[in-house]
């Protein structure tokens, strides 16, 4: 295999072997559903489930609160597997484990991260996490959602929008305003129990341009009286929780994005040496050779990015920059890789019964979620002193 | 109890590919498990799991430092350990024959003093299929081959076998144990490694030995056999692969079919 990213550089045995299996579950397990569960709007519950017991839910969980107790660049590894196959297992599986579960391992009590975290990186339960609203998406902070304490609880009310995995989920960590005066210092996390806690209703599960196996839904929050121990942290903590969050989120979606640029890209290097035209394999025509040859040349950089930053992030370096780099880069070839593979697929890329058109329309969302270019491009910006 | 398995890595080649010499240029080559050797971990793992009594089960494989990823496998799928035996003497053989594989096999017995010995049918490369069978003979262990079916329970004497014969035919046979049992695809459903088990696997033994740590000399290995050379045969078949949706590629089938006189106008 000659995607090896800094996989050869780390040199780790035990890196390439979990890639293997992975690799082996997915062209196994889920490639042959892919189109049929977006075509449906399914979220494949039973995939899930078998990722639980291969212990992929909770790669870079320790060991101690029920995790595989891996590194950033493993779980890179096993994030950018599942994007090669399927864009929306991915992104749940991302959000899950980013968003929905490191929070809770990292600014949690020993009792929620046993009551909450344990589930989730046991693939008991699905993990996600509610910031965006209907009037803050870029400007996260300007939310509009309250948390007021009342006596030993928190009484919450708002609307949050685009949640990823809400109506499947154990646990949804919801940010919420707990002192209108602080700006970003008021911003505080709940652990909110979708089933359990009275109010928490889903509103909306949108119907999307890709990755429809994955749930994407608006959440009402309508008086939901939670205890005080399902405060994440501290109040006020909530926003420098959200930016750490972020940073490790980042590189599983810069992860995610080059499984799906690889995806596509291999459904257009083999069509490439196999369609016949005017005589010879499509492959050999410069128009086609440059073109495959340029995916692989994006591909290869965005895992390197992607490699460094996850790299970095297990030196326990900040990887602001490289995590928004890589992320900026890879969905960024993962949209123009996939785009090129239809092309190259023609009319037969355009259709269903090929890959790419789905690897195409997955792609566009790497360039919105977890902060869209725009926002990587003034975070790199700050980075570098603009 | 102790469950011995003999694994294999094997070389997989990609679809177009060059000789040289007496071998496939490296750069195509992929390395895996021997398929049958999967089969035969996961029903001595299979063994371990269901036991009530204490079974060990160690998997043994002839092979370069390489092929310590793919042992590394059995392990992760919950082989306690391995043994992996290699020399100068194995590396100069341009085929190491089914003799010098049973000899160095029975060194390896001896020194575990396994009750059962499950090997695949045969490898995906060399394809000799006579290694369990050639090894039962040198210990004097009971043996069936082509096991498409087991019956067994951990510190039972004797394991009911089905066996595969030729034509479709199948029998059940009774064996005594000590045994050597080569197993056939499909007995079983191998499991997918975990992830734990993979990173627990790192932690697990694989014991590298030569032939004098087993005893042995360098002409052990000295086969009868000798690789004289390799080539790809000429192809005399004609294949025409269709493109497309269903309707485009059945009317070009038919087309076939009727200009070759299969079918009428």
């Amino acid at each position: 295999m000659s995607e090896q990213g800094l996989l050869d550089v780390v040199d780790s045995e035990e890196h390439r072997m979990i890639r293997n299996t992975v690799r082996e579950f997915c062209e196994a397990e889920i490639e042959p559903i892919a189109q049929e569960i977006e075509n449906e709007h399914r979220f494949p519950e039973e995939i899930f489930e078998q990722l639980g017991e291969l212990d992929m839910m909770g790669v870079p969980v320790s060991m101690e609160h029920g995790g595989l107790g891996g590194d950033q660049l493993m779980y890179a590894l096993v994030t950018e597997e599942l994007g090669r196959v399927s864009g929306g297992i991915g992104l749940s599986y991302a959000a899950h484990v980013s968003l929905g579960s490191k929070p809770i391992e990292m600014f949690g009590t020993e009792e929620q991260k046993e009551e909450w975290l344990e589930p989730l990186a046991a693939g008991e339960g699905m993990g996600a996490w509610a910031l965006t609203e209907p009037g803050s998406g870029s400007d996260a902070s300007d939310m509009d959602t309250m948390a007021v304490k009342d006596g030993d609880e928190y009484v919450l009310n708002g609307t949050k929008q685009f949640i990823t995995n809400a109506n499947v989920a154990n646990s949804v960590l919801v940010k919420a305003v707990t002192d209108p005066d602080a700006g970003y210092d008021g911003i505080s996390t709940f652990i909110v129990d979708p089933e359990n806690d009275d109010g928490f209703e889903i509103t909306t599960v949108w119907d999307k341009m890709g990755l429809n196996c994955s749930p994407t839904c608006e959440i009402q929050l309508d008086d939901v009286r939670i205890p005080e121990d399902r405060l994440l942290g501290e109040e006020g903590e909530g926003w420098e929780q959200t930016k750490k969050t972020l940073d490790g989120g980042r590189i599983s979606i810069a992860a995610l994005s080059t499984g799906v640029a690889q995806g596509a890209y291999e459904a257009a290097r083999d069509y490439s040496t196999e369609r016949e035209q005017f005589g010879q394999p499509i492959s050999e025509f410069d128009a086609i050779r440059d073109k495959v040859v340029d995916m692989h040349r994006k591909i290869e950089r965005a895992r390197l990015l992607t490699h460094k930053a996850a790299w970095a992030y297990d030196q326990g370096q900040s990887v602001s920059r490289e995590s928004a780099l890589a992320k900026l880069d890879a969905s960024e070839a993962a949209r123009e890789v996939a785009e090129e593979s239809v092309q190259t697929l023609g009319g037969y890329g355009y259709t269903e019964d090929f890959a790419p058109q789905r690897f195409y329309r997955d792609a566009k969302l790497m360039e919105i979620g977890e902060g869209t270019s725009e926002i990587q491009h003034l975070v790199i910006g700050r980075e570098i002193g603009l | 109890m102790k469950v011995l398995v003999t694994v294999k890595e094997v070389a997989a080649v990609e679809d177009d590919f060059e000789i040289d010499g007496l071998s496939i240029d490296d750069r195509y080559l992929e390395y895996d498990l021997n398929e049958w050797d999967d089969y035969a971990v996961e029903a001595a793992v299979q063994i371990a799991e269901a036991a009530d009594e204490d079974v060990e089960v160690v998997a043994a494989t002839i092979g370069p430092e390489r092929s310590e990823e793919t042992i590394r496998m059995a392990l992760a799928k919950g082989a306690d350990r391995a043994v992996r035996v290699w020399d100068d003497a194995i590396a100069d053989q341009t085929l190491l024959d089914v003799n010098a594989k049973a000899s160095v096999f029975e060194q390896v017995v001896a020194e575990e003093e396994p009750d059962l010995v499950l090997t695949g049918v045969q490898a995906a490369d060399d394809a000799l299929g006579a290694t369990g069978v050639a090894l039962a003979n040198r210990v004097g262990y009971q043996w069936a081959a082509v096991v498409n079916d087991l019956d067994y329970a951990a510190g039972d004497d004797v394991a009911t076998v089905r066996r595969e014969l030729e034509g479709g035919v199948e029998e059940i046979t009774e064996v005594d144990l000590p045994a050597v049992l080569s197993i056939q695809t499909g007995i079983n459903e191998p499991r997918y490694a975990s992830l734990r088990g993979i990173r627990q696997a790192q932690q697990k033994e694989i014991a590298p030995h030569d032939l004098s740590d087993l005893g042995l000399d360098a002409e052990t290995v000295d086969g009868a056999l000798e690789l004289t050379d390799m080539y790809e045969p000429e192809s005399e078949s004609d294949a025409t692969i269709f493109e497309g949706g269903a309707e485009e590629t059945a009317t070009e089938l038919a087309n076939v079919l009727r200009d070759k006189g299969v079918v009428g106008e």
